[in-house]
């Protein structure tokens, strides 16, 4: 639609030496026998004529006979030609019409008064034919230029207009994408910027299969349409994966790989990721490019989150670190992400607000609840504007009780509704593979072909995950989830997880997966072996009944009750590295209900 | 008295050149709107209004310059500054002069 | 002038230097310092003694230098920062790109 923007003259094009072209010229003077030599002189020079004999007359015909040129004898009857002037020159409006002064005059002080009335120049009677082409020709000149000129400006505007209007569309289809998710649950509270004024921040939220959040906080170089860009393709990466059930860690490295292919070298975005696992009690964050996140603990506690990473979409695949902080939580505290525009807020002496600012509001709460309201609040009070949270972004998001996480559902994609019903297959990783990569998105991809499964995406993920992080964590790594029950522990069980992964040769993990349809419904059955030792599921439910009330601790015990719950049958063979779960299902009896 | 010539040659030759056919016609209206004016700048000294004959004597001025009568241009511009100074009676000797040279230029343009 | 760029060590390094704020103004110089100099250069030192101010188009710029210095080959430090331009280029982490002094 737009295409390149040109003037449609070069200025440089306005020579003296271009042809004269044919003028229409509006005469008015009283004195009928120099009123016909003009007007004689005029003709000869090849230029359309048209004559008047008093000022009002000229003012009276100014529009209809449309002229290039004006010649006005500066002392007439009736209207004299410099009030004449100023009226046709208001008249011209933006239009630069040259208005030439006849005089007899001499006397360089009333010359002068003509040029100030608005004249553009005189000519000096008796009227000199050579003087006079060269005098229309020069202003003609520059009533060309002007008009060139004015033309760019117009065309500027327009394109300046157009370029807006394209923001605007720019920016509603990214709206549409971005808010498919939800920011508007009820633990997240967010400050972004209204939507007349796209400053390059983008905020993603949306709820996982297995319950939890996950919340991405983007700051794009550059302001407008190119980081509108940049934002449209990440929308869907983020969307389209946690609803397939990835994690973090697989999003962020899928978003760094589409950003830095697409960005030009130069462009990038600062972005920050939380991942909240209300059942397990544990937060993951990831922070490259934006300022300090902050884990506000109920207790009072406050801990940094620095950014540790390059911003996304300049390290290469090989290089890009996907390693997440892990934090226990408990309901009650707060997570707060914002990008540069809060400590780069400033006041009216050019101060800024800074991280230490940041970090005096925060050390003054009385609450982690509070912290989003006490510096939407400093922010205003500093910048002494409201608009100023205009160019800044700010989350917090609280951790819920664990009632509130439920299982959710992806929205049905436009996928078909006929599928597979009656299937089996076995899916086995070994070896390293169990280290570096999580099979759950193809597991439940795999099972959502099955069309009645799709609504129940949020349950058949859960049961999916819960059996393979009980075969990864108990089963192949051996790890005890007593170990979580202090903060210590927590931290220590979560480094030695990372250090058992990376040697888990002669390990694997196989789910069979099977389908049958039932007409109306079907059963779908899953079975997971592992190469572990063995885990004592009984002795680990009998123990999680005890401990139940202490947060994060029980997980294995809730866990099982979850599988217990959702699951129509439910086993565990041999030595306890072998479950087997078998999931009914029936038409109209949704996840939702 | 220097003896000036009333017509500018050079002018007439160049407005020859400029009115083509027209040129009888520009010498017609030329003298019965000098006429004209003559008439009317006798009116205006009658009433003392110096400030018209300042203007009307300017306007001739400037036809009469464009005609190629510089001389004549040259008193009006005396009549002119007369009107300005208020001094009617320098006016109306002056304007006695301008009639005689006017009366000059007449004849030289019937003559061509 | 903003950018003002000369060469040491026998001519194999180009010293950039930044007056001042290093911001979008500053692009197009910038670009030139670098661009037009002799292909033979090996090193490059990017000097902000007298750099007041970086934003996230100076970041840009850098990456763009690293870009054309070799990308994971090239061989760029950046020196002399005070404590707000350090601060910067410490919350991007760009010591993981480049040798920061």
């Amino acid at each position: 639609m737009s295409g390149e923007f040109s003037p449609s003259q070069t200025l440089n094009s306005f020579s003296g030496s271009a042809e004269p072209s044919r003028l229409r010229i509006l005469v008015a003077e009283d004195n009928k026998p120099d009123r016909m030599i003009l007007c004689a002189l005029l003709q000869k020079l090849g230029h359309e004529v048209f004559e008047v004999s008093d000022g009002t007359a000229a003012v009276d015909q100014f529009h209809e006979v449309d002229p290039d040129i004006v010649l006005l004898d500066a002392m007439m009857p009736e209207l004299d030609g410099l009030s004449a002037a100023r009226q046709i020159k208001s008249m011209a409006g933006e239009r630069l019409v040259p208005v030439i002064f006849l005089t007899a005059l001499t006397d360089p002080k009333e010359l002068a008064r003509c040029l100030e009335a608005g004249g553009d120049d005189f000519l000096i009677k008796p009227f000199n034919r050579v003087i006079l082409d060269a005098k229309l020709n020069a202003l003609d000149r520059m009533r060309r230029l002007h008009q060139a000129l004015a033309e760019q400006v117009d065309q500027v505007r327009q394109k300046n207009e157009q370029m807006l209007a394209e923001q605007k569309t720019a920016r509603r289809v990214f709206d549409n994408i971005a808010h498919t998710g939800s920011l508007d649950a009820p633990n997240i509270r967010y400050h972004a910027s209204p939507m007349s004024v796209f400053n390059g921040d983008v905020l993603f939220a949306a709820t996982r299969p297995g319950g939890g959040s996950l919340v991405f906080l983007g700051d794009f170089t550059g302001h407008g349409l190119p980081a509108a860009i940049g934002a449209m393709p990440v929308a869907e990466i983020f969307y389209g994966m946690v609803g397939q059930g990835f994690g973090a860690a697989a999003i962020l490295r899928e978003i760094n790989a589409k950003l830095r292919r697409i960005l030009p070298v130069g462009m990038f975005c600062c972005g920050a990721m939380l991942e909240t696992d209300s059942r397990q009690g544990l937060v993951r964050a990831w922070n490259g490019g934006l300022p300090d996140a902050w884990l506000l603990r109920g207790s009072g506690e406050r801990v940094a989150i620095p950014s540790r990473n390059l911003p996304l979409g300049v390290q290469s695949a090989e290089n890009f670190s996907t390693s997440m902080v892990v934090f226990q939580v408990t309901p009650g505290d707060h997570v707060l992400l914002m990008t540069d525009g809060f400590p780069e807020s400033a006041n009216e002496q050019g101060e800024l607000l800074g991280e230490s600012g940041v970090r005096q509001v925060l050390a003054g709460l009385r609450s982690p609840a509070d912290a989003f309201d006490a510096l939407m609040l400093r922010v205003r009070e500093f910048t002494g504007q409201p608009e100023a949270a205009d160019d800044l972004t700010l989350c917090c998001v609280a951790i819920p009780e664990l009632e509130q996480a439920r299982p959710s559902t992806r929205k049905p994609s436009d996928a078909e509704p006929i599928g597979p019903a009656d299937w089996q297959c076995v899916y086995e990783i070994r070896e390293r593979t169990l280290s570096e990569f999580n099979p759950l998105p193809l597991l439940l991809h795999i099972c959502m072909e099955v069309p009645g499964l799709r609504s129940r995406s949020g349950e058949v993920y859960t049961l999916l995950s819960e059996l393979y992080n009980n075969a990864l964590e108990h089963g192949v790594l051996a790890l005890s989830s007593d170990w979580k029950n202090s903060p210590r522990g927590f931290a220590l069980y979560y480094e030695e997880r990372q250090r058992r992964l990376s040697d888990t040769d002669g390990h694997f993990i196989r789910f069979s997966l099977s389908h049958e349809s039932r007409d109306p419904g079907g059963r779908l059955r899953v079975i997971c072996e592992d190469s572990g030792a063995g885990f004592d599921f009984a002795e680990h439910s009998a123990r999680a009944s005890k401990t139940r009330s202490i947060p994060g601790s029980s997980y294995a015990g809730r866990g099982l009750e979850l599988l217990r719950r959702m699951a129509t049958h439910f086993h565990v063979h041999g030595e306890g590295n072998r479950v087997e779960i078998v999931y009914d299902w029936e038409p109209g009896r949704e996840d939702d209900d | 008295m220097i003896d000036q010539p009333h017509l500018d040659e050079a002018a007439l030759a160049e407005l020859r050149d400029v009115m083509e056919g027209d040129f009888g016609m520009l010498v017609d209206t030329f003298l019965a709107d000098s006429r004209a004016r003559l008439r009317h700048l006798h009116q205006l000294l009658e009433q003392k209004d110096s400030d018209q004959l300042a203007k009307t004597a300017h306007s001739f001025k400037g036809s009469c310059i464009n005609m190629g009568a510089t001389h004549l241009s040259k008193l009006c511009a005396q009549l002119e500054r007369a009107g300005k100074a208020a001094d009617l009676s320098a006016a109306a000797r002056l304007l006695d002069g301008v009639e005689a040279e006017f009366a000059e230029v007449a004849s030289c343009f019937e003559q061509l | 002038m903003p950018i003002a760029a000369h060469r040491v060590d026998d001519g194999q390094t180009l010293v950039i230097r930044v007056d001042g704020r290093f911001d979008f103004s500053t692009h197009q110089a910038f670009r030139d310092a670098y661009e037009q100099a002799d292909p033979a250069i090996k090193r490059y030192v990017v000097d902000l003694s007298d750099t007041t101010y970086l934003d996230s188009s100076a970041l840009g710029m850098l990456l763009l230098l690293r870009d054309h210095a070799g990308g994971d080959s090239a061989r760029i430090s950046i020196e002399n920062c005070n404590s707000d331009v350090r601060r910067i280029l410490s919350i991007s982490n760009f010591e993981q790109l480049f040798r920061i002094c």
